[in-house]
């Protein structure tokens, strides 16, 4: 009884913490305007963002919720001082693990109906000499133009269309663009926003994708005729209708927003690239060290507060 | 050319005439305003009978909200005119699917219009890309010269 009086406690704190954070980061992520900030560091700091509620939860609930039960909490349960599980952590408990079966279900889903689509538009396919030491593969008509499918072992699609009608320096740099999704890891991304559903995440993960996408243009330029080179094969392929679409865990070349990144391409400035910040993953290092400083010294009277809350939930 | 506006989920009265659409961008303009205030702007040419009737008119086809100040009232339009469009917009496109015996025709004619507008976009982007590349084709010639 004890534990799983202690499993419904952790599951309604973790479920609560995720509902509170979700909502807060959907509805203040907009205010979030970065002027002069490289797309990388955006893409970045969205996806922190739209993972942040997860992740914080995760780590609240194991590091204090879980602990300050099992420390503080008596193992007798005297039913006459209200020492039960309520109905309110016995319905939240059962929609934390709703919401958990629920993620899982997304994606595996999302990595079933890929791996079924991209079966089928490699049947016949043939590798695609690029000198690259990705696996590029010329892959079936009805494939989009280019696109970068799995997690594990990213390949990159080039369907027979791109191929004639691409000229050889548009190609490559197609193809780095993709290379640069591969190298940030974005279909894992977007498997791992599969994991954290929550409504009104849309317009955020379509902001991470739209910066996602202008890293991805920005790595695979260096120079001015690189940026021209790349907004022609944007434009060339997206004259081609896709016969399908690309599965979710898949990133296509082209997007929603051609004309955008087509003019951002035409303005290309290796001046102005280098101009913008980039945001470096050692600037969280300082808060998140001194954070846990805090925690450490103050983490008794942390744990006994945590427990005085979840006691208020359980009853 | 006087274009016309369908009302919001009023399928009965489809259109705003001239004058009513008049007095909306006039009070749209003035966020709220009473008849009397209307006329005084100099703007508008009618009588306050009529003014007042169109205002009336307005606020039952649930276009305008009003309150009574003294004897008279002050409307405020109930909508801005980025939503009456755009509600307008799904407005005529579901009137378009739902015109019609075969039911994937107008979805056609939708697409046609759609692919067309895509074209002439790509185009524009094209021939932007072709003339960033003879700039950089003539400053490398330049260079070259030099």
């Amino acid at each position: 009884m004890f534990a799983l009086r202690g499993i419904a406690v952790s599951l309604t704190c973790f479920v609560l913490l995720y509902c509170l954070l979700s909502a807060a980061v959907a509805a203040a992520w907009r205010a979030l305007k970065p002027s002069d900030v490289a797309q990388r560091s955006v893409a970045a700091l969205l996806f922190a963002l739209r993972t942040l509620p997860l992740l914080a939860s995760v780590v609240i609930t194991f590091a204090f919720v879980v602990p300050s039960f099992q420390r503080l909490e008596p193992r007798s349960i005297n039913i006459n001082l209200g020492e039960r599980i309520g109905a309110m952590p016995l319905a939240l408990g059962l929609c934390a693990l709703l919401l958990i079966a629920c993620s899982c279900f997304r994606v595996i889903a999302a990595q079933t109906g890929a791996r079924r689509v991209v079966a089928r538009w490699l049947e016949g396919a043939r590798p695609l000499a690029t000198g690259a030491r990705t696996l590029m593969l010329q892959s079936k008509p009805e494939a989009p133009a280019i696109t970068l499918v799995g997690v594990r072992k990213p390949k990159v699609l080039v369907s027979e269309a791109t191929v004639a009608l691409l000229s050889h320096d548009e190609l490559q740099l197609a193809l780095k663009h993709e290379l640069a999704h591969m190298q940030a890891h974005d279909n894992l991304k977007k498997l791992v926003f599969r994991f954290c559903p929550f409504p009104g995440m849309v317009k955020l993960e379509s902001a991470w994708s739209e910066a996602s996408e202008l890293a991805a243009d920005d790595a695979a330029v260096s120079s001015q005729s690189d940026a021209v080179d790349l907004a022609a094969a944007l434009v060339k392929l997206s004259r081609l209708v896709p016969v399908e679409a690309a599965p979710v865990c898949a990133i296509g070349f082209v997007t929603s927003s051609v004309s955008e990144r087509v003019a951002r391409l035409l303005a290309w400035d290796e001046a102005n690239k280098a101009r913008r910040v980039r945001i470096r993953t050692w600037f969280v290092i300082p808060p998140v060290v001194a954070a846990s400083l805090l925690v450490t010294i103050a983490y008794g009277p942390v744990l006994a507060l945590t427990h005085e809350m979840t006691e208020w939930l359980v009853r | 050319m006087t274009k016309s506006f369908s009302i919001f989920g009023r399928g009965s009265t489809p259109h705003l005439g001239p004058f009513e659409q008049q007095v909306l961008q006039k009070l749209w303009s003035h966020g709220s305003a009473t008849v009397r205030e209307l006329l005084a702007d100099g703007k508008i040419h009618q009588a306050y009978t009529t003014v007042m009737t169109t205002m009336d008119r307005l606020y039952k086809k649930g276009l305008l909200d009003r309150v009574a100040e003294g004897r008279a009232f002050r409307y405020t339009p109930r909508h801005t005119p980025q939503e009456l469009q755009r509600v307008n917009a799904l407005e005529s496109i579901r009137q378009l699917l739902g015109s019609g015996d075969a039911s994937s025709l107008p979805l056609s004619y939708l697409v046609e219009a759609l692919s067309t507008h895509d074209a002439q976009l790509l185009d524009e982007l094209q021939l932007l890309v072709e003339r960033k590349r003879r700039e950089l084709r003539d400053q490398e010639k330049i260079r070259e010269q030099r």
